[in-house]
């Protein structure tokens, strides 16, 4: 994906009033729209495409020898993390303060025995009591700069990597030109620039519901944008379907989440985690929503 | 776990978002749900001179607006049009009289005066109703209807559009069929081509019932060609056939050397016209061709838009239309919109000002002022802004004036130029306003 990403200079089309470059980075089409002339617009795009693919080769657990390897094969050992990183655990550590524990970027490992490819292999219940035991923030040793796991803990910024790159990217091109620009990470957008002309149209689908009902359009002017849902990755299990968010305290599927979670905030990581966090709310997501004061979009 | 554990987080997490990216975000969130429907109405008024015609008009129409950009349009429009138009008769210097088109009674014209039909006054209701969807890829397909009836007239058509996009969508060519059947039902019927305005109740010079069929094909091409032009060039034809006389447009018949008008006498008893009048007489077929090129230049928020029509059909009439408007944004939410528009046509083989008392009868005729020679300009200026809550409001205020021309040879003995073919003024201001709901 980085490769595409740093693919010969992108170029950027002329739409009805404004310039749209794309480009695809974490797994996902990306897209820059932007109202400022063509050079600039070009630039934006260049430098999206480049932050992309840094926040990508950086914190993607597929990749070998970055830092999040090192955390995840440290075995035990602390390992000294650089600014950045250590600023995003900094994040990762109030967020799972905030939502009481639901929130947990060392949840990832229960994948090894929950696979959710649509098909109907739960696992026993004591295959996932056993990795849940490696699961869990508390038991890491966060001393700023310094992050120390349990051995065979993993952590895993899958679930703020791609809005905090999308807000990267709207910074970036944010301090190229004041016309307005609009950046698109699969869905995770956030809008930046002057307020003036038209808002941009923005369309949601509810992956997997493939039905026109299940379509929103927002006009976005000036913020961050960000959906979460339950796509195409679940289990169904003698009629149950299994959602594959996890509640990181149980190690099972939230039970009743929405299909889909749209949230507007002030930056595309704040509505992530808001759509991230009211999906781990499950049948409560709405009231959670609701008191959070945001304006939101839920589809079930 | 019940969500009541967790209360509101968005301070905590916005604090924390703000360390992360090291900025404070402190402008307000400005996202809202698209409305399902989009409504855009308009009033429009429209008035000539001298107790011409004025022209009152709603419009309305309605977009819900589907998933994977399809979209269905209704449109309503009632127009309220009141006041008259010139008959077609030449001025006299005595008192003129004409059967109504009702051929219920008579109206007279002073001496001196331009002969006026003043029974022009009538509601129109129009309906259109369109959907478009994208077909694959790089087609878009649209398919309408539309109705419409007036007090002698009825309207239904049918459109098709089919474009596709080339180039990254730099480039879209497109492909257009309209197909129109109209029903002309004049009361007291459609005048015989050439037949005479006859008295009061004698309808021997009226049929019945018309109809009139017309086809129209477009080919279009949009191109971008750089950052800041967009250029549209597009050729159509539109074929008519049937019956596509004004059953309400007649000619004086004058003396060949004085111009005056030939006197008849109406039936013992009846009422009627004292001189003598025939109805139009159009060819049964019209096939126009035209071209339409178009620019739009847009520069850091101005947006130059220049366009130039020129049309040429087998009547004779060629028309020549250019048109530029200059979009000037005032601040964030609000723009000033400058407007002219030239307008020149020939006047059309058939057209002549009068009949001449003896000469053989033409197969067609016709002094309907529209089938003249004239020049006309346009000028305006539109003002419009949009509110916090995202309603756009518009006013636009124009004014047009058209100067006729009658071919010299056609003036006879005493007719003047411009009491023939008198200019024309008229006033148009629009409001309009779009929202969402």
């Amino acid at each position: 994906m980085a490769a595409a990403a740093r693919q010969t200079s992108p170029s950027v089309t002329r739409r009805q009033d404004h310039w749209c470059g794309d480009f695809v980075a974490m797994a996902s089409p990306c897209q820059i729209l932007s109202k400022s002339d063509r050079a600039t617009a070009r630039k934006q795009l260049e430098q999206a495409a480049a932050e992309a693919g840094r926040v990508e080769a950086k914190y993607s657990r597929y990749r070998r020898g970055n830092i999040v390897d090192r955390i995840n094969s440290a075995n035990g050992s602390p390992v000294l993390l650089d600014e950045e990183t250590a600023n995003l655990i900094d994040f990762a550590a109030t967020l799972h303060r905030l939502s009481d524990g639901r929130f947990d970027i060392t949840s990832g490992v229960l994948r090894e025995v929950w696979i959710f490819d649509g098909s109907d292999r739960v696992p026993e219940e004591g295959q996932v009591r056993a990795v849940l035991e490696r699961v869990g923030w508390p038991k890491a040793v966060w001393e700023s700069p310094v992050l120390t796991l349990a051995p065979g803990m993993q952590i895993d910024f899958g679930g703020i990597g791609k809005e905090y790159a999308v807000d990267r990217a709207a910074a970036l091109a944010a301090s190229l030109s004041d016309a307005p620009c609009l950046v698109n990470f699969g869905g995770d957008i956030a809008a930046v620039g002057a307020v003036s002309g038209g808002p941009w149209r923005v369309g949601i689908e509810a992956l997997g519901a493939g039905s026109g009902e299940a379509f929103k359009r927002i006009r976005l002017q000036q913020g961050g944008l960000a959906t979460s849902g339950d796509a195409r990755r679940f289990l169904l299990k003698n009629g149950v379907r299994y959602s594959h968010l996890l509640n990181p305290q149980t190690g099972w599927p939230v039970v009743d989440a929405p299909r889909s979670v749209t949230v507007a905030a002030h930056t595309c990581t704040q509505a992530g985690m808001l759509s991230t966090l009211a999906m781990l709310m499950g049948a409560d997501a709405e009231e959670f929503l609701e008191r959070q004061g945001v304006r939101s979009w839920c589809i079930r | 776990m019940s969500a009541k554990n967790t209360g509101n987080i968005a301070q905590g997490l916005a604090a924390a978002t703000c360390s992360l990216l090291g900025t404070a975000a402190t402008l307000p969130v400005l996202a809202q749900e698209q409305p399902e429907w989009e409504f855009d109405t308009a009033l429009l008024y429209y008035g000539e001179d001298g107790g011409r015609v004025q022209d009152l008009s709603l419009n309305l129409l309605a977009r819900r607006l589907f998933a994977d950009d399809r979209i269905l349009s209704v449109g309503l429009a009632v127009d309220s049009l009141t006041g008259a138009t010139p008959s077609g008769a030449v001025p006299q210097d005595e008192l003129q009289t004409f059967t109504r088109p009702s051929g219920e009674s008579t109206y007279q014209v002073a001496a001196g005066e331009m002969p006026l039909d003043d029974t022009f006054l009538d509601t129109r209701y129009a309906l259109t109703a369109s959907w478009r969807q994208p077909l694959g890829r790089d087609y878009a397909g649209t398919a309408g209807l539309s109705f419409s009836t007036e007090y002698d007239y009825t309207h239904v058509g049918a459109n098709f559009a089919l474009s596709r996009d080339f180039n990254k969508r730099n480039t879209t060519v497109s492909l257009g069929l309209a197909l129109a059947r109209d029903e002309l039902d004049p009361e007291g019927g459609a005048p015989l081509p050439l037949g005479f305005m006859s008295d009061v109740r004698d309808l021997s010079e009226r049929g019945g019932t018309e109809n009139k069929d017309v086809v129209d094909l477009l080919l279009g091409v949009t191109q971008a060609v750089n950052e800041n032009l967009l250029v549209q060039l597009n050729y159509s034809l539109s074929d008519g056939t049937g019956y596509l006389n004004d059953p309400y447009k007649i000619l004086s018949v004058v003396d060949p050397l004085s111009g005056d008008a030939i006197l008849r006498t109406p039936a013992p008893g009846a009422a009627g016209p004292l001189h003598q009048y025939r109805f139009e007489s159009r060819p049964d077929k019209r096939t126009k061709h035209s071209l339409f090129g178009q620019g739009k230049y847009f520069m850091g928020g101005k947006v130059l838009d220049m366009s130039y029509r020129y049309m040429t059909d087998d009547w004779g009439i060629d028309s020549h239309t250019l048109e530029t408007k200059l979009n000037l944004p005032l601040g964030d939410t609000s723009y000033i919109e400058p407007h002219l528009r030239f307008y020149t046509q020939s006047e059309a083989d058939f057209y002549r000002a009068s009949l001449v008392d003896g000469e053989p009868l033409p197969q067609f005729a016709s002094a309907d002022y529209r089938l003249g020679s004239f020049d006309a300009i346009t000028a305006g200026l539109k003002y419009g802004w949009r509110t916090s809550s995202g309603k756009d409001f518009a006013v636009r205020l124009e004014y047009y004036r058209q100067d006729g021309e009658i071919p010299t040879h056609q003036l006879i003995g005493s007719h003047d130029q411009s009491s023939l073919y008198p200019d024309l003024d008229a006033v148009i201001l629009n409001f309009s306003f779009g929202f969402g709901m």
